[in-house]
């Protein structure tokens, strides 16, 4: 196996119990570096849910994780973030009063040269430089990156948040990364960046769930389709190997699970 | 286009109101009284204005960070009753005042070690503001220090150039404090630790040694308008100040900076400040009974705070609509 094809996520006979309440079954999901998977499923079905264990939100009750075959116990999102993983919240996260290239950089600003460097002082030219070079680089349009990210539309926040994940995985060879919903709030040119994007990110080797309610999001962007029904999951296929009616009949419960998963 | 040109008015409005204000009210009191618009009483108003800047930095450094830190009067007091023991027993005045600022600094980070074990901010500094004034009466037993305390006239009566002693301490502040809240990496991961401290903790950074930051910042400052006030009246009371509070809260609010944290100006606060002691100036000159200053100065907040909520409404409202134009323009 080349090193595209190394499995980045690996999720056994995972389950998770509210009290008396399965809300995953049994459930077995794989992700290769280079891959970007759609998970799929009605309100309910567990997707959110499995995305959470990945984050380290909640623990399984039962079955094990694994991040490049080491088996890992995640308590806490800081325990999947220092794991390589990294996940745009719906809630993305930003700093309302800053602006989009501060956000981009926060945590690893540029500092000036010489002694006012020293005292811990910021090359604002260059952040925005590198704020621009980064998007750039990704692909993503971002109106005006000096402008407090507060006074952006919906889309253009997302589009800030899902560079900044984007920036902190890229170029890591084994970078994971999870969006929930990345085009819930995005109008139709927004949601074309995002589709280009996650393909651009998986060429580059980065493994990537999205957990999406957009059907023509999953089909451009995605090679392969997980989809979940009550805590179970129904189906695992290629993109190219399925159709949208089946992959709504699986969604909805009119398809029986795939034979053997 | 319409949407952006009263985006443009709103966010001016937002960004100068509170200079506009402060002008309207120089006019306005000027107009009135002959006496008014000297430099003499410019310099009184600076005067007046420049302790209640210091405590409002203090305030202002607390809420920047994300936290209300409503001890400031109790560490002033406490910070003050040291400086006049320490002046009394003959200490180096630089020496007793650093060693003053340095316990407001060390009553901070008293308050945020304890807020950050998951304590209510307001509470714990209510606390915190009950036990320092109790600590300032017990160390003086209870009565005013004066022992020597006319010595320290360099730093709170002194006209330098026109201008009171206590304004340039307000100069040194306001201008570190602005350098680094707009210019440092310490100063945006102190705005981000007010604004959305998650996403600071998303971004690898420590949030809490930031928000620590804000409450030993704030005690710092709180302390430092205490030896101001000492050396300006030339006494130590034990008695904690609460208007001080007042003041400083309401110039905080006046300069339009949201309560919730995150964003700031110090500036802005300063001419919040300047607005409160020119009322209070105004009003004296026009014979108008000095209480109403206390009055006003408390619908004043209410109101500021009022506009800040329309004002940051308005604004998003505005914005969401501006940046869809513009978001579509550059895709064509």
């Amino acid at each position: 196996m080349s090193e595209q094809k190394s499995v980045a996520l690996d999720l056994e006979g995972i389950e998770l119990h509210y009290g008396y309440v399965k809300a995953l079954d049994g459930i077995n999901f794989k992700v290769n570096q280079g891959e970007a998977v759609a998970l799929l499923g009605d309100n309910g079905a567990g997707k959110s849910t499995l995305l959470k264990l990945m984050s380290g939100v909640h623990k399984q009750t039962r079955g094990t994780i694994r991040v490049h075959g080491e088996e890992v116990h995640f308590h806490a999102p800081k325990d999947s973030a220092n794991a390589g993983i990294e996940m745009v919240y719906q809630d993305l996260a930003l700093v309302d009063a800053l602006d989009s290239a501060t956000n981009l950089l926060l945590g690893r600003e540029i500092l000036r040269k010489g002694p006012l460097g020293w005292l811990g002082f910021v090359d604002r030219k260059k952040m925005i430089a590198e704020a621009n070079a980064e998007t750039e680089l990704l692909g993503v349009k971002i109106a005006n990156l000096t402008r407090p990210v507060e006074m952006l539309s919906g889309g253009q926040r997302q589009g800030v948040a899902l560079a900044r994940a984007a920036v902190r995985v890229n170029g890591k060879p084994n970078g994971i990364l999870l969006l929930d919903e990345p085009t819930a709030a995005l109008g139709y040119e927004q949601k074309v960046m995002v589709e280009g994007l996650i393909k651009r990110l998986a060429a580059a080797g980065i493994a990537v769930v999205v957990v999406t309610h957009d059907l023509p999001l999953a089909f451009n962007a995605t090679s392969r389709m997980v989809v979940l029904n009550r805590g179970r999951k129904v189906c695992d296929v290629q993109t190219t190997e399925t159709t949208y009616e089946k992959i709504v009949g699986y969604i909805t419960g009119a398809l029986p699970a795939q034979e053997g998963i | 286009m319409k949407k952006p040109d009263s985006l443009s008015v709103l966010v001016f409005i937002r960004s100068w109101g509170i200079t506009i204000l402060l002008i309207a009210l120089w006019a306005l009191f000027a107009s009135t009284s002959p006496i008014f618009g000297t430099f003499e009483n410019a310099s009184l108003i600076l005067g007046a204005a420049s302790i209640s800047a210091i405590f409002a930095a203090s305030i202002a450094m607390g809420v920047f960070s994300g936290a209300l830190d409503l001890s400031v009067p109790g560490t002033a007091a406490v910070a003050g009753i040291i400086l006049g023991k320490l002046i009394g027993g003959g200490f180096d005045p630089f020496l007793s005042i650093a060693i003053a600022v340095a316990i407001g600094a060390l009553i901070g980070y008293a308050n945020g070690l304890i807020v950050q074990t998951g304590l209510n901010p307001l509470a714990v500094t209510i606390g915190m503001l009950s036990v320092t004034s109790g600590l300032a009466a017990i160390l003086s037993d209870g009565i005013p220090l004066f022992d020597k305390m006319d010595t320290l006239g360099w730093l709170g009566t002194e006209i330098y150039f026109g201008l009171p002693s206590t304004f340039y301490v307000v100069i040194v502040v306001f201008a570190i404090g602005t350098i680094f809240l707009t210019k440092t990496r310490g100063g945006i991961r102190f705005l981000a630790a007010g604004g959305n401290a998650e996403a600071l903790r998303r971004a690898g950074v420590n949030a809490n040694t930031y928000r620590l930051l804000g409450f030993i910042l704030s005690g710092a400052l709180a302390a430092l308008g205490g030896v101001v006030t000492c050396a300006y009246t030339a006494q130590a009371t034990p008695t904690a100040a609460t208007g001080v509070l007042f003041d400083g809260l309401t110039a905080v609010a006046l300069s339009g900076i949201s309560l919730a944290g995150g964003r700031g100006s110090l500036p802005k606060v300063l001419v919040g400040a300047l607005v409160i002691s020119t009322i209070g100036s105004g009003l004296l000159i026009m014979n108008i009974q000095p209480y109403w200053t206390i009055t006003i100065t408390g619908l004043l907040l209410i109101s500021a705070l009022a506009g800040e909520h329309y004002l940051g409404k308005a604004v998003a409202r505005q914005a969401v609509g501006k940046s869809k134009v513009s978001a579509h323009k550059e895709a064509k």
